[in-house]
């Protein structure tokens, strides 16, 4: 990593429009985090057209600061309303409300703050240093090893994020098989379109991701008749909370270190972080009975490490192109929209516009600490707004996204056909997340299959034959078996007690 | 009680075992090399759909046995209530959304934006605040044209008929 880079980087940031669009990424991530349900996908979707015209640096920029901050958001409700804005922010509802409840909201959203700070800022400089080495250890991987990284990755979200493997993977060989409608990456010819024009390109990723969570969880809310929720009082010192969180220094490393570790991980996503920082904050604290009473240790360590998770996660999605959780599948999806390839060529590609998001974060960080100091606590009146103004709201933002990338009513529709299909799969139990992953990785999957297949003269060995894909395709079998290793290794421990 | 069979989840599967058949039976008409990728995903799709219900079919004989006898009536009728009104919210959105996209598809998009924004703030608004809803939705398309129709150039008045 060369300081000119670095320097580039930061006068990169430093302009103008740059400046401007992380300050509004910061404040509409807050504010989509603020919103129960719309997490960073939905938020990053919305936005897309917004960004479409700009320059990729400023796009990801604007998307980088979105994604970091949307936690932030989500810990406000989490703290005020017990409602956390995302999954990420579940782990802080144990603590943060109860605070609220005792009068000391204002300490809670100063210790969220400084952990968005704090947590951000270690997560930052890890994966500065992490992503080149991750990236050149990368080199060494050929069709066979991405092919099987990326069936790692869907494997891996499919068992996680899901919580039923077969259900995961079912949604995850969906989202892979929609990837071949359109023209085909090897032969050239066209696959399921039905002679319509609009799916000759394939099924467009924006659309898609634009249907499947910000229509579905538009029609979510278009369910219930209230607004998302009604505002605590809020009373207590933010600076308070500033002090108290550097009183806890050794939860502060013990949590970024969990959230660091965490995120590195493919598929085990932020609200994990959180809740085994909380947990391993628990163990050693000396009074584990505060714990989940109110006790500011709780919230220090589940948001450091939520914090720290969002730069290891975005570790994988950038040096391998393999996504640590579902926001990071979105970015994913949003860098390539950009024409920005993730892997480990990336870095000496388009460096100046990946260190750029990497300085972006870090002020992003700051940002969101200076919001929380300053307009905060006002954000989460958005809660407040009633549904019949939300969601069409919501409609009209992502459809118009969707509409404006090629101006015709046929994405539109997509949207909506992604939309409703979304909705159903929610509703049956399953999540749509690893059908994106799967729309996402399609083509670099197929592409890597054929390709190694075409080295190896059609023999399938070239699948096992490196220590790489052994140790790789060791991982997926972990991955899938798993969840049922847990459980009967405890009963087998523990007999019928 | 009885939910907990989700038989809409059953249905869905076999939906889905529907879709598989169906890519693994357009792809046989491609080339080799077009085919391959789609068919074996297929294959994987139909095998893991399978899978799928033959464990909602024992997880369903299990739960037979154990709440048979249980009577949940009262449970069942709260239950519809709440969902009758959350489906009746749910046929009406979609309304509003696909009255909106043929609005779209005739007259713009921006059609859809004021017949979104109306639908919603009438149907699912407070009748006593008709007249407040009424301004935001009006108050919000102007938002709309002007910020994405003026700056950033998108065509919200393209339709079919002009």
């Amino acid at each position: 990593m060369s300081m000119d880079v670095i320097v580039e980087a930061i006068a990169f940031v430093l302009q103008w429009q740059n400046l401007a669009a992380l300050a509004g990424g910061t404040l509409y991530g807050i504010i989509i985090g603020v919103l129960p349900g719309l997490g960073p996908s939905a938020g990053m979707a919305l936005a897309i057209p917004l960004v479409m015209s700009w320059h990729p640096g400023t796009a990801l920029i604007f998307m980088g600061a979105l994604y970091k901050s949307s936690n932030y958001g989500g810990s406000l409700t989490a703290i005020l309303v017990n409602t956390p804005g995302d999954a990420s922010n579940a782990a802080t509802i144990l603590d943060g409300y109860p605070m609220c409840q005792n009068g000391r909201g204002g300490v809670a959203l100063g210790l969220s703050a400084t952990s968005a700070l704090v947590g951000g800022t270690i997560g930052m400089i890890c994966l500065m240093y992490a992503a080149p080495f991750l990236a050149e250890f990368a080199l060494e991987f050929g069709p066979a090893e991405y092919f099987l990284t990326a069936i790692l990755a869907l494997s891996l979200i499919a068992a996680v994020v899901q919580g039923a493997t077969v259900k995961g993977l079912i949604a995850a060989a969906l989202g892979l098989l929609l990837s071949t409608v359109g023209f085909d990456v090897i032969a050239g010819n066209l696959r399921y379109t039905f002679d319509w024009a609009p799916l000759e390109d394939g099924i467009p990723l924006i659309q898609a991701l634009v249907g499947l969570f910000a229509v579905t969880q538009a029609l979510v809310l278009a369910e219930s008749a209230a607004s998302i929720s009604r505002i605590a009082k809020l009373s207590g010192g933010f600076l308070e909370g500033v002090i108290t969180y550097f009183r806890h220094p050794a939860i502060m490393i013990r949590a970024s270190a969990v959230g660091l570790f965490v995120g590195i991980l493919p598929g085990v996503g932020q609200s994990s972080a959180g809740l085994l920082a909380w947990a391993d904050a628990k163990r050693v604290s000396k009074h584990p009975e505060e714990f989940g009473n109110g006790a500011p240790a709780g919230v220090v360590a589940s948001e450091t490490a939520t914090n720290a998770c969002m730069p290891g996660d975005l570790v994988c999605t950038i040096a391998l192109g393999i996504p640590g959780s579902v926001g990071a599948a979105v970015f994913l999806g949003v860098m390539i929209i950009f024409g920005i390839v993730p892997g480990p060529l990336v870095f000496s590609e388009q460096s100046q516009v990946i260190y750029s998001l990497f300085v972006a974060l870090f002020l992003a960080s700051a940002f969101v600490f200076i919001v929380g100091i300053t307009a905060a606590r006002h954000l989460a009146v958005v809660t407040l707004l009633p549904n019949n103004i939300i969601v069409p709201l919501i409609l009209v933002v992502s459809l118009l996204g969707s509409f404006a990338i090629r101006n015709v009513m046929a994405d539109v529709m997509i949207s909506l056909a992604f939309g409703a299909l979304g909705y159903v799969m929610l509703k049956r139990g399953f999540t749509p997340i690893p059908l994106l992953l799967g729309l996402v990785l399609g083509e670099m999957v197929e592409t890597n299959y054929h390709r190694a297949l075409l080295i190896s003269g059609g023999s399938y060995s070239v699948f096992y034959s490196s220590f790489i894909c052994k140790i790789l395709i060791l991982l997926t079998i972990l991955s899938l078996v798993g969840p049922y290793l847990g459980p009967f290794w405890k009963t087998l421990t523990q007999g019928e007690k | 009680m009885k939910e907990k069979l989700k038989s809409g989840e059953v249905l869905f599967k076999l939906a889905l075992f529907f879709v598989f058949s169906c890519f693994y039976i357009g792809a046989m008409s491609y080339p080799l090399d077009s085919r391959q990728f789609p068919q074996l995903l297929s294959s994987i799709g139909l095998i893991l759909t399978l899978i799928a219900l033959a464990i909602d079919f024992i997880r369903k004989q299990v739960l037979e046995g154990e709440i048979g006898d249980v009577d949940d009536t009262e449970l069942r009728v709260m239950d519809a209530e709440t969902k009758r009104a959350r489906r009746r919210r749910f046929y009406q959105a979609w309304a509003i959304i696909l009255g909106a996209t043929g609005i779209g598809f005739l007259g713009g998009f921006l059609f859809s934006t004021i017949f979104l924004l109306f639908g919603f703030g009438l149907l699912f608004g407070h009748r006593d605040h008709w007249v407040k809803n009424t301004i935001v939705a009006a108050a919000l398309t102007v938002l709309v044209y002007f910020v994405f129709g003026s700056i950033m150039g998108v065509p919200l008045m393209d339709g079919v008929l002009w």
